[in-house]
């Protein structure tokens, strides 16, 4: 009996072994010899990342690993302690994302690598000079440009190694708005004036429920925040001389102006201003209309104070309009008719009449004397300190809004530079309307909406009764409600059980869910966001060394993003690549990879 | 009118026959679950393999049934069961080709009428190695085993076979307090196979070496009223087995699991449904769950034992000092205890685990610092008890040192409850470990966790469920088994319950 069992189980074994196959007689199948022997010891990245990006993360670790490094990673639970991490230099990659909120090139590269940018670690003369040279030319020049400065960037230097271009998502709630009136734009906020209920019975009645992520305002006034907390806010609550479209084009619509001219040379820009927009204020929780025109002095008081570092304490937003030399009202019709378009025989006269009722018969420079309807307009020229179209698309970020000449200097009566955050109020503190003791609004908004108030769950706003009364751009619904939700499942939850009607961020593994869903619309557009890995240039091995930077770099295949996020996500080279098509592909290379390390171990 | 009522005590006080209730209930319970997994496939067609399943598990409880009433109506005439009814557990021995564990563990009980420990061991020794011989051949399934697979599946077999001979041995040669001296060769062997984690080897080896070596009767008798009392109870053998089971598995899965399968990336199998390559399904980043969840028993084991033996043996001797000396270094030494006790364990893991990262070692600390003051507690208050016996006063009476005193006498008659309090403890530092994982504060998100899978699998709960339930399951099994053994241990070792 037990001999027999024996015998079984060793010929049960011996069928068994002949069957399978063991994993190094399947890996020798795909390789001939492997030089394994070369490389002795193998080199320490220490990737550091937030939380939120675990899954890129540790397909990055990965893909190192099978590329023959040892990978240490410094997870940090929030922006905060990740940066805190990335100053300190606690890395060799750092995990980082950039979204060109204002849609040209210029943006996507001026902060992030020229030598002297905000959040630059890149320091290299010909990626400045690079830089430089496109922001002066027109869209079709600077392609080339743009071409070499991402070449330098990438493959010459490797400063920054490319993971991929994210969409842009939103989830709609289509049995409650109507979803053709809900916008999604490459780059801009979302508009909230066009977007109505399904039952139009109920603009009055019901408020419209949307979400973001963080609920602690930077500030509402325009110029001192430029982050996820108050973009969308400040760009409902304060008028633009220009607006983005969806696909990242200058326009006049929806703005302050009827049109907007650029002057040859291209350093000088026309807007020819509307009259029917008036200032709202807060009272009694109701908005009510100030009387007060929004008109070309607060244009040049905002993009004057937008403009200098000091106008405001803790100015966040200068160095976008560093650009503009000045800003003034024009006060001779006759300038207008001499000066020509940009490119073109017209007038500038011509360009800024095009589509209107009644033709200018006067240029005004006091608001209260403006009546389009009589032919007295006010015209605001913008003068750059060199040639600079790129501009416009700056005038259109949420940080150009026009704010109120009178309220604003009314409320910021202190001295700059002996500013107490604790003592002094500002204009746009968000104590100002956080429900409690400290409230007191202040808020004067040129936009179509203006916040109410807000507690640590959400903001409720209301419409500005005088913003373009009875035309198109009036704001449909009464009353809008921002919910603060952090999470980006549990919101996908509120969308999906009615709490909020819209949500901007539905996750790319969760498109399915919100495509199946009967009661809602998912909406997709192409963003500005890039993915990328940011190499530590200060005291670090890969600091100094360009040929292990390089084989870092070669290790990364973005094809592998595209299929863990299922497709929803697009190759790019650069932060520039979701705005120029430069034709630059990263093209992952194990042999490059080894041959860099083998280059990297010599030195 | 008496015989019958003799009888019913019979049936009351047997204990095969709630054995047989408890199985054929929780048999028909997997049936109906694999019934409910053929028919609710999205596709809407039938999964053949897991109906195959359903007819097996409802064949096997219908029969289980069958024995069941023949088992009462044989207590109810006779008293006792017939030998006709235990023949019947060869039958149902067959449902172990099924994976039946419940349904094999009940089928050895019948077959055997006088059952001594070593039978119990034995038997849920067999057990345990033929579960791991199957977990681990799932892995022919795949495109390649691990190279060192065959050479340790061999093994694994041969050891199978030898528990099966010792088994045979054990029921034929084995009385209740004696056993044939050659034995004792056959007993070092046993404990040398435990290497591989199957501790019931050991317990079955220690326990033949101890009769066949003919023990002091006194002691023989002690250590067979404890496991008698403990294997009586079937939840805490079932618990004792799942634990050494995967004690078992986290060691030998060193070389039949492939390491690579569960923390490499394959971005073209992700998020692969459940299917015999991938018995339970890809992650998203389409590494192997099956994998994943049996190199997590590694850490969840590692960190549970570790995290309750430390504050075990910290609480401990601070609580038996605390309880033997003065009042005064009592005081001392509980109030400070007092003051870490205030602080919730949990947060102050979170504490630790913030301030000096998230590795394995850091978990143990964490974990183990919260769990000081409540060992200490259970050790003070023994000591206290155990100090005013008479053979202290005796020990003290013949100028043994304080010291000698305390460890020589006090703390060793202080140990039971402490073991119990261990075997309880485990299981809540399993769930803190996952917990502290699943909040991304355990160890690093690849390494494969049970918490670290639990958070992949919550954020594809509805998409992909199975990533939530397997992982969440292996954590209930582990915990409930530490619960159920515990009980075991306290009945087993409470003189209060005598």
């Amino acid at each position: 009996m037990k001999k027999k069992l024996l015998t079984l189980a060793l010929l049960l074994v011996l069928v068994l072994a002949g069957c399978v196959k063991t994993k190094s007689e399947v890996e020798s199948e795909g390789k001939e010899e492997d030089g394994k022997g070369g490389l002795n010891e193998k080199v320490q990245i220490e990737v550091l990342g937030m939380g939120s990006g675990e899954e890129d993360l540790n397909i990055v670790r990965d893909q190192l690993i099978k590329n023959g490094f040892d990978v240490k990673l410094n997870i940090q639970p929030d922006y905060g302690s990740f940066s805190a991490q990335k100053d300190a230099g606690n890395f060799d990659l750092a995990l980082s994302s950039w979204t060109t909120v204002t849609g040209n090139p210029d943006y996507a590269v001026r902060a992030l690598f020229k030598s002297d940018g905000a959040n630059s670690l890149v320091k290299d003369s010909k990626v400045d000079e690079l830089i430089d040279k496109a922001s002066t030319e027109t869209a079709d020049e600077y392609i080339k440009t743009y071409k070499q400065l991402e070449q330098q960037l990438v493959t010459e230097k490797a400063f920054i190694a490319p993971l991929y271009n994210s969409f842009k998502a939103q989830g709609v709630n289509k049995e409650v708005l109507n979803p053709d009136t809900v916008r999604l734009a490459k780059s801009r906020a979302i508009p909230w004036e066009t977007i109505d209920f399904k039952d139009e019975a109920k603009r009055t009645t019901e408020p419209l429920v949307t979400q973001q992520a963080i609920g602690d305002l930077t500030s509402l006034d325009p110029i001192k925040g430029n982050d996820g907390s108050i973009n969308t806010l400040n760009t409902n609550m304060y008028v633009r001389l220009v607006n983005l479209t969806d696909e990242d084009e200058v326009v006049s619509d929806g703005s302050l102006s009827y049109n907007y001219a650029m002057a040859e040379g291209n350093s000088d820009y026309y807007f020819l201003l509307r009259d029917d927009i008036n200032f709202a204020s807060i009272s009694n929780e109701k908005a009510i209309d100030t009387g007060e025109r929004v008109g070309a002095e607060d244009v040049v008081f905002s993009l004057e104070r937008a403009k200098d570092k000091d106008s405001v304490p803790d100015h966040r937003t200068y160095s976008l309009h560093e650009r503009i030399k000045s800003a003034e009202i024009v006060t001779d019709l006759t300038e207008l008719k001499n000066a020509k378009q940009s490119g073109s025989e017209k007038t500038i006269l011509e360009t800024l009449e095009k589509g209107l009722d009644t033709k200018l018969s006067g240029v005004v420079e006091s608001k209260t004397k403006a009546d389009n309807s009589k032919g007295n307009y006010q015209v605001v020229k913008v003068t750059t300190t060199e040639p600079f179209p790129q501009v416009l698309n700056y005038l259109a970020h949420q940080s150009a809004g026009i704010v109120s000449e009178k309220q604003v200097k009314s409320i910021n009566t202190y001295d700059v530079a002996s500013f107490n955050l604790d003592k002094d109020i500002a204009y746009g503190d968000q104590r100002t309307v956080t429900e409690g003791a400290t409230y007191n609004n202040h808020l004067y908004a040129s936009g179509p909406y203006i916040l109410v108030k807000k507690n640590d769950y959400q903001a409720d706003f209301v419409k500005n009764p005088g913003y373009r009364t009875g035309s198109e751009f009036e704001p449909k619904i009464s009353n809008i409600t921002v919910r603060f939700i952090d999470d980006s499942d549990s919101a996908l939850s509120a969308l999906r059980n009615g709490e909020i009607h819209l949500f901007n961020g539905v996750p790319e593994t969760k498109y399915d869910l919100v495509e199946a869903d009967d009661n809602l619309l998912l909406q997709k557009s192409d963003s500005n966001a890039v993915t990328y890995l940011q190499f530590n240039t200060a005291g670090r091995k890969v600091s100094e060394s360009e040929n292990l930077r390089k084989a870092v770099l070669f290790s990364i295949n973005q094809d592998e993003f595209l299929n863990y996020y299922q497709g929803n996500k697009k190759k790019a080279y650069s932060t520039v690549s979701p705005l120029v098509d430069t034709g630059n592909e990263l093209v992952a290379d194990s042999d490059k990879v080894k041959e860099f390390l083998e280059a990297y171990q010599k030195e | 009118m008496k015989d019958s009522s003799n009888n019913r005590h019979a049936l009351v006080i047997s204990k095969d026959y709630p054995q047989a209730n408890f199985t054929w209930i929780l048999s028909l319970a997997l049936a109906a679950i694999f019934l409910w997994n053929s028919l609710a496939t999205k596709s809407g067609e039938m999964n053949l393999f897991v109906f195959a399943l359903f007819c097996a598990y409802t064949l096997t409880s219908i029969f289980q049934l069958f024995i069941t009433r023949k088992m009462k109506k044989d207590l109810l005439n006779t008293g006792e069961i017939h030998k006709t009814t235990r023949r019947l557990g060869y039958v149902q021995l067959a449902s172990l080709l099924t994976g039946n564990i419940f349904a094999a563990a009940f089928a050895f009980n019948l077959i055997n009428k006088r059952k001594t420990p070593e039978y119990t061991f034995a038997v849920y020794m067999l057990l345990t190695q033929l579960a791991v011989i199957a977990i681990s051949s799932v892995n022919l399934f795949k495109p390649y085993v691990s190279d060192t697979f065959l050479i340790a599946m061999g093994s694994l077999l041969l050891i199978a076979l030898f528990h099966l001979v010792a088994l045979i041995l054990t029921v034929h040669y084995v009385k209740e307090y004696s056993a044939p001296r050659w034995m004792s060769i056959l007993a070092v062997v046993l404990m040398a196979t435990a290497v591989t984690g199957n501790l019931f080897a050991t317990l079955l080896g220690w326990s033949l070496f101890m009769k066949s070596r003919r023990f002091d009767s006194s002691r023989l008798l002690k250590w067979n009223v404890m496991w008698e009392k403990i294997t009586r109870n079937s939840t805490a053998v079932l618990g004792m087995f799942f634990i050494l089971l995967m004690l078992t598995i986290s060691i030998t899965s060193r070389f039949t699991f492939d390491y690579a399968l569960a923390v490499e990336n394959n971005y073209s199998a992700i998020l692969q449904a459940p299917s015999l390559v991938y018995p339970f399904g890809t992650d998203n980043f389409g590494r192997d769950v099956f994998s994943r969840i049996v190199f997590g028993a590694r850490i969840s084991l590692l960190v549970g034992f570790a995290s309750t033996i430390l504050p075990g043996l910290i609480g401990g001797f601070l609580g038996a000092i605390a309880g033997y000396y003065s009042n005064r270094i009592d005081n001392w030494i509980m109030r400070l205890l007092d003051i870490l006790y205030s602080i919730p364990g949990i947060l102050l893991a979170i504490a630790i685990i913030a301030a000096f990262g998230a590795n394995t070692v850091n978990l143990i600390i964490a974990l183990s610092v919260g769990g000081i003051p409540t060992h200490a507690r259970t050790m003070r208050a023994n000591v206290l008890m155990v100090s005013n016996y008479d053979f202290v006063d005796s020990a003290k009476a013949l100028g043994a040192s304080d010291f000698s005193i305390l460890f020589k006498q006090v703390v060793p008659n202080s140990l039971a409850p402490m073991i119990v309090k261990s075997t309880l403890t485990i299981g809540g530092a399993v769930i803190a470990t996952s917990s502290l994982s699943y909040l991304g504060l355990g160890v690093e998100p690849h390494i494969p966790e049970w918490g670290n899978i639990l958070k992949v699998g919550s954020t594809y709960l509805e998409s992909n469920s199975y990533l939530a339930i397997f992982p969440g399951l292996a954590i209930i099994l582990l915990v409930l088994s530490f619960n159920f053994l515990g009980d075991g241990l306290r009945d087993a070792l409470d003189p209060k319950l005598d």
